[in-house]
């Protein structure tokens, strides 16, 4: 399937990259010669018994310190780049008719206001059946229409956007408290 | 980034301005001490060099607050701060700052943001920890309870209603002759109500007083000092700028306080 996103790269935060790339290198090096340091010295002591299965335990427990901080540190020196290829925004595609899960967060009479993960929040009319289960801090189901509601009026220069997002309410998220409350 | 290196010139002038009524008030403060009695004239030396070095040490090291310590990129990314406007409302200034655009919807690079983040805030560290004021201003109309409390919290100012127009320029007329200008201007949205660019930036710019703002995909990122790329629309983006400027604020005056009374302690001893 051809992706549909147009992903321009700028000349100078390649150059930034590329300076950060270096640091996690000298990083690694430096974690590498610890452990090679540390497996040196233990095959010179040969003890038996506890102290031998401690000290197996502990040179264990120093690698398994180790290669989590390598993995935390690599998992902090993350690039932007991987954080948004594997986040839920680039996996969804185009907002088209897609479910996703939004909480409300705000109700002004018989308007809910929607957040599901987005920029902006969607704001949806309460149903007439179960309205009275729509408080805040309810989950819902809503079919997305559009991210944002954008639109180039004549005349004008720039898109105006009303800052908020289009889905139409499919219904409350039924979760195990109610359904044994039931 | 011509407007990067214009910014740099403007600010060393502020730089220089900021450092001379401080080092003024000090003189003036230890030639009062002076008048009083002659031997507090043998103490006055020491005390201009110690506040000298109060002052100017922290200049001196890239990141005296350790304010990298207080944001990750992953925090960014999970506060929806790359999230931009669509393709349509994008300025054209903003295309250097944007990593790509997905589906009509703009992507803000946030291996910038983070490193122009983490320059804004040094320096709003540094403009709390020698005492300036700071004005924190928004015209979202929904985030402007959460930015007023912000600012009582650090024990700052904010201007979060309707701009009079000779607010900066005709303060001495508006208000009185003798009233203070804020140091630092901090923008957590840089448009108005009707998607015009803030008055606030232009005439912070005509007063020389440095401005931080949140500029988002849709914004004029050229007269503001140190503008941060970011999301300025999504509550959770909101709360997390508001709660690291709050976080250094609050570490460069907490510092200062410290060095004083140090500063003391040396002086009784």
């Amino acid at each position: 399937m051809a992706s549909l996103c147009k992903v321009m790269r700028n000349v100078s935060s390649r150059s930034s990259l590329l300076q950060k790339h270096c640091v996690c290198i000298t990083h690694r090096s430096l974690y590498s010669s610890d452990a090679s340091g540390g497996d040196d010295k233990s095959p010179e002591r040969a003890k038996g018994g506890f102290a031998a299965a401690y000290e197996l335990h502990s040179d264990l427990q120093q690698r398994g310190d180790q290669s989590a901080a390598r993995r935390m540190s690599s998992r902090d020196e993350t690039s932007f780049a991987s954080l948004l290829r594997h986040s839920a925004l680039m996996q969804m595609g185009p907002a088209k008719e897609k479910v996703v899960i939004g909480k409300i967060f705000h109700i002004v009479n018989d308007d809910l206001y929607i957040d599901f993960g987005g920029k902006f929040h969607c704001v949806c009319k309460r149903p007439p059946t179960d309205g009275q289960k729509y408080q805040r801090g309810s989950r819902v189901r809503l079919r997305l229409e559009d991210m944002e509601l954008t639109s180039r009026f004549l005349g004008a220069t720039i898109d105006t956007t009303l800052l908020e997002a289009d889905a139409t309410l499919m219904g409350l998220i039924e979760s195990k408290d109610t359904k044994t409350k039931e | 980034m011509c407007s990067g290196n214009m910014a740099a010139g403007v600010l060393s002038g502020v730089r220089q301005v900021l450092r001379g009524p401080r080092l003024l008030s000090a003189v003036f403060s230890c030639h009062g001490q002076t008048f009083s009695s002659a031997a507090a004239a043998v103490k006055s030396a020491p005390d201009t060099a110690v506040t000298e070095k109060i002052l100017n040490f922290p200049l001196t090291q890239p990141d005296y607050f350790h304010l990298s310590e207080l944001f990750t990129m992953k925090d960014l990314f999970e506060a929806r701060v790359h999230l931009g406007h669509k393709k349509g409302c994008r300025h054209r200034l903003m295309e250097p700052y944007l990593f790509g655009s997905r589906l009509d919807t703009d992507i803000i690079d946030l291996e910038q943001t983070a490193e122009l983040l983490q320059q804004a805030l040094n320096f709003t560290a540094h403009v709390a920890y020698r005492g300036g004021i700071i004005l924190f201003v928004s015209r979202r109309r929904q985030f402007g309870h959460l930015i007023e409390t912000t600012s009582r919290e650090c024990g700052e100012y904010a201007h979060t209603r309707y701009w009079k127009g000779g607010l900066l320029t005709n303060a001495p007329i508006q208000y009185s002759p003798g009233v203070r200008l804020p140091d630092l201007i901090i923008f957590f949205s840089t448009l108005n109500n009707v998607f015009q660019q803030h008055v606030g930036i232009r005439d912070a710019a005509k007063m020389n007083i440095p401005t931080v703002g949140i500029v988002d995909s849709n914004c004029n990122p050229s007269l503001i000092a140190y503008p941060v790329p970011g999301n300025d629309d999504t509550p959770v983006a909101m709360e997390m700028y508001c709660r690291l400027f709050k976080m250094t604020i609050n570490r460069a005056k907490d510092k200062r306080r410290q060095m004083e009374l140090l500063k003391g302690i040396s002086a009784s001893v």
